[in-house]
C-alpha cells in the first residue's frame, strides 16, 4: 500500500539530488535542470500533500510553481545566452570578470 | 498477507525512473545525456501526479515542463555548446564529495519528514477535475491569477530586453 | 464594494502604469522616449497620494484572504514609492544608462515597484512566492540590461543562478509547511501551531528553507554571495535601487512572516512560537551577516563593492531587530530602513555623479575630490554626511535609526548581540571614514575638475543630505508615524 510517506521520500531524495547538481556542476545550464528538479520536488509535495489535506490550495500552488518556473527559465535562458555571446563559455568557473 | 496491487507497483517503477533520470541529469559527462535525462524525470513526475489522481496538474507538467521548459533548454544547450567541446564544458562531479553530500541530506530529510507529521484531513474531501481548479483559479486565486499574467508579461518583455542588440 | 477597491488603489494605479507604459512602447517613435520617465514619475506620484487617502482606513484582508492592509503595507508603500521616485531621478540622464532602452528600463523599473507593493501586502504563501519572483525576475533583467556589457550580463547570470538556487529550496520549505499545517495564510499557519503540536526538527526544515527566499532578498549570510558581484556589474543607477528597494521589500515579508505566521500575541505582548528557538537562530544570523559585511567590505577597492558589503552589514543590523520580535522591532526596522534609504541613495548617488565624469568606480576616484573645484567641494561635504550617517554617528539620521534597532535589542533583554552590533558599528566606521579621509587629505591624481551635473541630480543629493540631516535633529515626527505601525 503506497502512503503518503512513500511520495514525501520520493520528493526527498528529488529535492536532494537537485541540490547536488547545484553544488557540485559548474554549467550554468545543468543548474538550471537543477533548479527544476528542486521545484519539481515541491511540486511533487504540494500534490501529495493536497491529496491528503482536501481542497484545492495544494493543487494550486503546484500550477503557478509551474508557471512561474517556466517565466524563470525564460529569463534565465535569457541571459545564458547573453553571456555566451559574448563570453563563448557558460562554464561558472570560467566567468570571473567580477571579482573581489 | 498484503496484497501488492498494480497501482503500488506502477509507483515503484514511476519512483526509480524519476530518481534514475535526476541522477543522470546531475551526474551525467555530456550535457546532452542531462538534457535527456530532464526528459525521464519529468516524465516520471507526471505519472505520479496521474497515481495521485491529479490529472490536470500531470497535465499541465507535460505541457509546460515537457512541451515549453525543456525545449527551451534543449535549444540552449545546442545553441551553447560547440560539438566538440560538450564533455568539456560540463565537467563531472566528483563522487567521492557528492555521494556522502547527497546521503546526508536525504537521511536528514527523510528521517525529519516520517512518522505521522502530517496535518490529517478533516474538511473538504479530495476533489481534482479542471473545472474545479477553474472555478478555484476565478474564485479564491483570481489575485495570484492576475498577477501572473503580469509576471509573465514580464518575463517575456525582459528575455527580448537582455537579448536585444544594443541601441545605436 | 466601493470602499474595499480603495485599499487596493495604489496597486492598480501602478498596475495600470505599467501596461499603459508597455503599450506606449508599441506606438511611440524612437524620438519621443524622453516621456517613459516622466509617466512612471507620475504614475508612482500619484500611487503614493492614493496610499495616503488609504492610510486612515483600519486593517482589512482582501482577495480571500490573498492580501493583508495594514498601517506597516501603507508605510512600506510610501518607502517602495520614494525609492521608485528617486531611482526614476537618477536613471534619467545617467550617463551608463545611455545606451539602453530607456521606454524598457522604465516600464520594467515601474514594475518592479508594483512586485514589492506586492511583497509588502502578501498574506498567502501563495502571493509570498509569486512577487518573490516577479521581484526576483525583474531584477535579473534590469541587473542585465546593460547591452554590450561584459560586466552587466555576467552578474545577472549570477543572480539568476543564486536567485533559482534560493526561489527552489523556499519552494520546498513552502510545501513542507503546508504538509505540517494544512494552511497557506500567515495567520492560518500561526493559528495551527498554537493549537497543535508540530514536529520539531520538520518545522524548523521548512522554516530554514522558507529562510533562504527571504535572505536571498535581504542578502543575509548564507545567501549573500550574488550581492556584492550583482552592485557591481549592474548599472548604477539600479544598483541603487537594488540596495534600498528589494531589500525593503525583503524586510517587509520577513516582519510579516514572523510576526504572522511564527509568533503569536500574548497579553504580555508578542511572543516567538516556542517550539524553535527563533531568536538564536535569527540571532546567529545576523551576528554572522553585519560581521562578514564590514570584515569584508574593509579590504574593498570598488566603492560599488564597499557599498554592497556595507548593504550586506546593514541587513545584518536589521536582522538583529528582529531577534527582539517585539513591538518595538518592527518601529525599530522601518524607521531605518526608511533612513537607510536616504543616505544609501544618497551615497550612490554621489558615487554616479563622480563615476560619470571621473569615469572610474573605484575608491581611488574619491582621491582629492574636495580639491575639484567648487561644485566638488561641496559634494564632499554632502558625501560626509552620508558616510558619517552611514557609520551611525549624531547628529545623522543613520545614529536614530541604530538606536531605534539597538533599544529594541536591549528592550528585548538581549544585551550581548547589542554590544556585538554597536562593536560592528566601530569596525564600519573605519571604512567610511576612509572614504571621507581621502577625500579631504589625499591630492588628487588629475588636474580634472568637477563640472556640475545636471540640475535633478545636483537638487536630488543635496535634498537627500538635508534629510539626513534634518532627521538627525527631528525625528519625532517620523518616528512618531513609524511607532503608530500595527501589523494585521
Amino acid at each position: 500500500m503506497i502512503l503518503l510517506s512513500h511520495y514525501i521520500v520520493v520528493s526527498a531524495i528529488l529535492f536532494s539530488i537537485g541540490v547536488i547538481g547545484v553544488l557540485c556542476r559548474r554549467n550554468a545550464l545543468v543548474i538550471f535542470m537543477s533548479v527544476e528538479i528542486m521545484l519539481n520536488a515541491a511540486n511533487l509535495a504540494f500534490i501529495a500533500f493536497a491529496r491528503e489535506h482536501g481542497g484545492m490550495e495544494g493543487q494550486t500552488i503546484a500550477f503557478f510553481v509551474m508557471a512561474l518556473a517556466a517565466a524563470e527559465v525564460a529569463v534565465g535562458l535569457g541571459i545564458i545566452m547573453a553571456v555566451f555571446k559574448k563570453q563563448g563559455t557558460i562554464d561558472l568557473a570560467k566567468i570571473n570578470f567580477l571579482k573581489g | 498477507m498484503p496484497m501488492i496491487e498494480l497501482k503500488d507497483i506502477a509507483f515503484i517503477i514511476l519512483a526509480l525512473i524519476t530518481l534514475g533520470s535526476a541522477g543522470g541529469v546531475a551526474f551525467s559527462k555530456k550535457i546532452i545525456y542531462s538534457g535527456f535525462s530532464l526528459l525521464g524525470s519529468l516524465f516520471g513526475v507526471a505519472g505520479l501526479y496521474i497515481l495521485l489522481s491529479n490529472d490536470f496538474i500531470a497535465a499541465t507538467q507535460l505541457l509546460i515542463y515537457v512541451g515549453g521548459v525543456l525545449i527551451l533548454i534543449l535549444f540552449a544547450i545546442m545553441l551553447t555548446s560547440k560539438i566538440g567541446d560538450i564533455a568539456v564544458t560540463n565537467k563531472s562531479i566528483n563522487w567521492k564529495v557528492a555521494i556522502p553530500i547527497i546521503a546526508g541530506l536525504a537521511c536528514f530529510l527523510i528521517s525529519s519528514f516520517s512518522g505521522d507529521i502530517w496535518k490529517v484531513a478533516d474538511k473538504t474531501p479530495y476533489q481534482s477535475s479542471v473545472s474545479f481548479i477553474g472555478n478555484a483559479l476565478l474564485k479564491e486565486f483570481l489575485l495570484p491569477f492576475e498577477v501572473i499574467s503580469i509576471v509573465l508579461l514580464c518575463a517575456l518583455i525582459g528575455s527580448i530586453v537582455i537579448l536585444k542588440r544594443e541601441v545605436k | 464594494m466601493k470602499q474595499d477597491l480603495i485599499y487596493f488603489l495604489p496597486e492598480l494605479i501602478v498596475s495600470i502604469t505599467v501596461l499603459f507604459l508597455f503599450l506606449l512602447d508599441c506606438f511611440i517613435g524612437k524620438r519621443s522616449r524622453r516621456i517613459f520617465p516622466v509617466i512612471a514619475f507620475i504614475g508612482i506620484a500619484a500611487m503614493m497620494l492614493a496610499n495616503k487617502s488609504s492610510s486612515p482606513l483600519p486593517s482589512a484582508r482582501f482577495f480571500s484572504d490573498m492580501m493583508v492592509f495594514d498601517h506597516v503595507s501603507v508605510l512600506f508603500k510610501y518607502i517602495f514609492g520614494l525609492a521608485g521616485l528617486i531611482a526614476i531621478v537618477i536613471a534619467n540622464g545617467s550617463h551608463e544608462l545611455e545606451k539602453v532602452d530607456k521606454a524598457n528600463y522604465f516600464t520594467l523599473l515601474t514594475a518592479l515597484v508594483l512586485g514589492m507593493m506586492l511583497l509588502a501586502n502578501a498574506h498567502h504563501f501563495l502571493m509570498i512566492y509569486l512577487s518573490l519572483e516577479m521581484v526576483s525576475l525583474l531584477s535579473y533583467i534590469l541587473t542585465g540590461s546593460l547591452q554590450g556589457s561584459r560586466r552587466s550580463s555576467e552578474a545577472s547570470l549570477k543572480y539568476v543562478i543564486y536567485g533559482g538556487v534560493a526561489s527552489g529550496i523556499m519552494a520546498y520549505g513552502i510545501s513542507i509547511l503546508y504538509g505540517l499545517t494544512g494552511s497557506m495564510t500567515l495567520t492560518g499557519v500561526a493559528e495551527f501551531l498554537r493549537m497543535n503540536a508540530v514536529s520539531k526538527t520538520a518545522l524548523y526544515t521548512s522554516v530554514l528553507m522558507i529562510m533562504a527566499g527571504f535572505g536571498f532578498k535581504v542578502a543575509s549570510v548564507p545567501f549573500h554571495m550574488w550581492c556584492p558581484d550583482v552592485y557591481e556589474g549592474a548599472p548604477t543607477p539600479f544598483t541603487a535601487f537594488l540596495s534600498v528597494g528589494p531589500k525593503a521589500a525583503g524586510f517587509a515579508v520577513l516582519l510579516r512572516f514572523f510576526f504572522g505566521a511564527l509568533s503569536q500575541t500574548t497579553t504580555s505582548g508578542i511572543e516567538p512560537i516556542k517550539i524553535i528557538g527563533l531568536p538564536a537562530l535569527l540571532g546567529g544570523l545576523s551576528i554572522a551577516t553585519m560581521t562578514l559585511g564590514n570584515l569584508a567590505a574593509l579590504q574593498q577597492k570598488s566603492m560599488k563593492r564597499l557599498l554592497a558589503y556595507s548593504s550586506i552589514a546593514h541587513a545584518g543590523y536589521m536582522l538583529l531587530a528582529l531577534v527582539a520580535l517585539n513591538a518595538e522591532a518592527v518601529t525599530g526596522v522601518i524607521f531605518y530602513l526608511s533612513v537607510y534609504l536616504l543616505m544609501n541613495l544618497g551615497a550612490f548617488l554621489v558615487l554616479i555623479i563622480v563615476g560619470d565624469q571621473l569615469g572610474s568606480e573605484d575608491i581611488s576616484v574619491f582621491q582629492g575630490l574636495s580639491k575639484r573645484g567648487p561644485f566638488a567641494a561641496l559634494l564632499s561635504i554632502v558625501m560626509t554626511v552620508f558616510m558619517f550617517s552611514l557609520t551611525g554617528i549624531p547628529p545623522m539620521a543613520g545614529f536614530i535609526g541604530k538606536f531605534y534597532l539597538f533599544g529594541s535589542v536591549i528592550k528585548s533583554g538581549h544585551y550581548t548581540l547589542a554590544v556585538i552590533g554597536m562593536l560592528n558599528s566601530v569596525v564600519s566606521l573605519y571604512y567610511y571614514i576612509r572614504v571621507v579621509k581621502i577625500m579631504y587629505f589625499d591630492e588628487p591624481v588629475d588636474g580634472r575638475n568637477l563640472t556640475t551635473p545636471m540640475v535633478s541630480h545636483a537638487s536630488t543629493v543635496f535634498a537627500l543630505a538635508l534629510l539626513t540631516i534634518y532627521l538627525g535633529l527631528f525625528w519625532n515626527g517620523l518616528a512618531n508615524i513609524v511607532g503608530q505601525a500595527k501589523l494585521f
